[in-house]
């Protein structure tokens, strides 16, 4: 029995000790990437200036045509993440600013995101591989995740735990430096062409106060950031679409362009534009605000 | 509590303890502390189906003890048959009877009968397919005289609820398992060594080769209708190595798990993608199902004994009722039916024992010769699995249209968010580990041991799927 407790232990030691040298291994190659994905990107750069920035979830990922304001001559970067909820915008924006980003306009889609103060597991993931090396990702976390310390003190927890998103293959392609096409597009990802039966049902949305949301209005205020807050559209057919006139009941900042593309030739999915319903959308609000 | 679970890691720790430290000064404690964990284990998923498992193991303990108590051959037979009906009668309450009623009515339907059935939409009891065949080979044993009825109830209880074995098998033999659990073991660290490296193995196998190759099959099979040619090949070589892995692994985990308290299980797998034909591998896949199948439904049948016709309605049978085993669905009967017809020219030229040595490899024809009845003996099996792993024939045949008459073979994108393409290497590295370790049972032991166990360990974590949590699939059976 002594023989085999001395055997077991062998393979736990060997386990802990594969598991700390592969977690440093790990958080060192993503400490090297910027190109693979738009948190990555803010986490390993310092010191850039844009005019304007913007933040959300695919709704902004796919809804706003970078390239249609550098053309106007403004310097932009779209940092919509799909899948990503309010919270992890938050916690990108002060990301931003600690790496001494100079931020003179964001422009933050409000609408579906605002219906809960949730979080996006994938998006979450991309930020676990500073969970140890970078204070304000630690902090931010430690109260919001019941098993912080897991993450945070076993050895390679993190990425066994988001394995899909951080795990041995996104490892290597940031290993490799492949860049995704996103982030070669200047953050933004159109989406090809047209959806068939689109609905949706909002009628379950509703809209209360979001703290997250709060957050974001409290930096801005406190960086003198020009907060552009706005909704994007959706397509003909959604149940209970009066929930976008709710948000201005609450929050009458928000700028409401639900309507502003109509036509479902211009949406890939119902919440969701193509390329042309994006170009169109984007240029409107060029017009507007800038 | 699965195999695969934290939980199960921290209770296997705790019985090996208990069991080795507190309970071993004879073999009744040992076998009692090994029942009360296995009653725990199984009251995991459901408590209230520990009734049933309580109830089949008193109801098969009583009835062999009858059986063996009875004056008369008719007396015997009419316990015998009780048992089974009962028995049987369980398992197909739970597992066939919605599957008989909507048949039934589908078939009044097509004559133009409305019927509407009234169906019990139950939960199957985890693990009663297996539990089940293990005790009524018990009892058709006991009937035989190949054994005599065990009156310890202690021993036989863990017999039929031992915690490896209880929820996806081996279905193990009361001429194998219960001479084991009526001795005490003592502690034997070669064999715990051997059992935590199969345990390792079963893991690799399961959360490495099985889970990611699930990913993959789950995004081809569940959007079949955009994939190409090349894509839907690969689904269903995925699949293939998806279910060796869920189930070789379970399988290696419950040996492993049980060498811990000293006790040996049956073999269930012994690289059954090596086969040369269709009759080597049911001698190399889930080889306790197959032996059972064999002993207690070919052999009374009257197996190989008759003429031609008998051989083929024989074979025929076992087949079909081993698929209908699997589930109450059409596919898998045909499934059982697509090996039986595979099976066919080997039992008609009588050549299904022809590959009965071991495989070697040279540079030689007669090489050649080997690989390609390999290759072509893994096609067969790989095309069969299309229908085990559909939801319903007219997906499978929507499945094996498409994929002979799309006739594109570029690489595809997945709704896994990777190309159809990006697990292949992994899959032919863990051929070849299988293949270099064939003779063995896994591939751990042995020489640079150490150096083994860690490129695992490291696998495991670096390649294991872990947010995206899968069940191994035969306990659903």
């Amino acid at each position: 029995m002594k023989h085999f407790l001395f055997f077991i232990g062998k393979i736990i030691l060997l386990l802990l000790l594969s598991a700390s040298v592969l977690d440093l291994s790990y958080t060192y190659i993503y400490s090297k990437s910027t190109t693979r994905n738009k948190v990555a990107n803010v986490l390993n750069s310092t010191s850039k200036s844009y005019d304007v920035i913007m933040l959300g979830s695919s709704r902004a990922n796919n809804h706003f045509d970078t390239q249609l304001f550098v053309d106007k001559g403004l310097k932009s970067f779209n940092y919509g993440i799909s899948g990503s909820r309010l919270q992890e915008s938050a916690l990108l924006l002060q990301l931003m600013l600690v790496n001494d980003y100079d931020l003179k306009t964001v422009i933050l889609e409000i609408d579906l995101n605002i219906n809960s103060e949730g979080y996006s597991e994938g998006t979450r993931a991309l930020f676990m591989p500073c969970l140890r090396s970078n204070k304000i990702v630690s902090n931010y976390y430690e109260d919001i995740i019941p098993e912080f310390n897991l993450l945070y003190y076993v050895p390679f927890y993190r990425y066994i735990n988001y394995d899909s998103q951080i795990g041995f293959r996104e490892l290597f392609f940031s290993a490799i430096n492949k860049p995704s096409a996103s982030i070669q597009n200047l953050g933004f990802s159109g989406l090809k062409g047209s959806g068939t039966n689109m609905k949706y049902d909002l009628s379950k949305y509703s809209v209360k106060k979001n703290k997250d949301y709060e957050f974001i209005k409290d930096i801005c205020k406190a960086h003198k950031i020009n907060l552009l807050v706005l909704s994007t559209p959706m397509c003909s057919q959604v149940k209970g679409i009066e929930y976008f006139d709710a948000i201005n009941t609450i929050y009458p900042e928000v700028h409401n362009y639900e309507n502003s593309v109509t036509g479902d030739q211009y949406f890939s999915s119902c919440g969701h534009m193509n390329t042309k319903g994006a170009a169109l959308f984007t240029q409107q609000i060029i017009n507007d605000f800038f | 509590m699965f195999f695969n679970s934290v939980s199960f890691a921290i209770f296997l720790p705790i019985v090996f303890v208990l069991y080795w430290l507190v309970f071993n000064k004879s073999k009744t404690s040992q076998n009692t502390i090994l029942i009360l964990a296995s009653y725990y284990f199984y009251s995991c998923w459901d408590w209230r189906f520990l009734f049933l498992l309580v109830f089949s193991t008193l109801l098969d303990y009583f009835s062999a003890i009858m059986m063996e108590n009875s004056s008369t051959d008719t007396k015997r037979k009419i316990w015998l048959w009780l048992t089974v009906g009962i028995n049987l009668g369980f398992l197909g309450v739970f597992k066939y009877y919605d599957f008989f009623a909507s048949s039934f009515a589908v078939l009044l339907n097509g004559f133009g009968l409305k019927a509407h059935p009234y169906l019990l939409e139950l939960v199957l009891p985890v693990g009663i397919s297996f539990y089940t065949f293990h005790g009524l080979s018990y009892v058709i044993d006991t009937y035989y005289k190949r054994i005599t009825a065990e009156r310890n109830f202690i021993d036989y209880s863990l017999f039929v609820s031992y915690f490896p074995l209880l929820v996806a098998g081996p279905i193990e033999r009361a001429t194998h398992l219960l001479p084991q659990v009526k001795i005490k073991r003592d502690f034997n660290f070669e064999k715990a060594k051997e059992g935590i490296y199969q345990i390792i193995w079963g893991l690799v196998k399961k959360v490495v080769i099985a889970d990611s190759c699930a990913t993959y099959a789950n995004a081809i099979f569940d959007h079949y209708e955009s994939m190409n040619s090349l894509t839907l090949l690969l689904g269903a070589v995925y699949f293939a190595f998806q279910i060796y892995g869920d189930f070789s692994g379970y399988s290696d985990i419950a040996l492993g798990t049980s060498k811990l308290f000293g006790i040996d299980l049956l073999k269930n797998f012994n690289y059954p993608y090596f086969s040369r034909d269709i009759a080597e591998f049911w001698r190399r896949w889930h080889i306790s199902l197959s032996s059972w199948f064999k002993d207690y439904l070919y052999i009374p049948l009257g197996g190989s004994k008759g003429g031609t016709w008998m051989k083929v309605r024989n074979t025929f049978i076992i087949f079909i009722v081993s698929g209908f085993w699997h589930g109450a669905n059409w596919t898998f009967i045909i499934w059982g039916f697509l090996n039986a017809l595979y099976f066919l020219p080997l039992l008609l030229q009588n050549k299904n024992r022809a590959n009965m040595d071991s495989i070697v490899l040279g540079r030689n024809l007669a090489s050649i010769k080997t690989l390609v009845s390999m290759l072509f003996t893994f096609s067969l099996t790989c095309f069969a699995w299309i229908f085990f792993r559909s939801k319903s024939i007219v997906e499978a045949f929507g499945y094996i249209k498409r994929m002979f008459s799309n006739f594109h073979f570029e690489s595809q994108y997945l709704n896994n968010e990777r190309y159809n393409f990006e697990l292949l290497l992994l899959v032919l590295i863990f051929v070849l580990v299988e293949w270099y370790s064939r003779t063995r049972e896994e591939p751990l032991s042995g020489k640079f041991s150490w150096i083994k166990v860690t490129l695992a360990l490291i696998a495991l974590l670096t390649l294991g799927v872990y947010s995206d949590y899968k069940e191994f699939i035969y306990f659903q059976f």
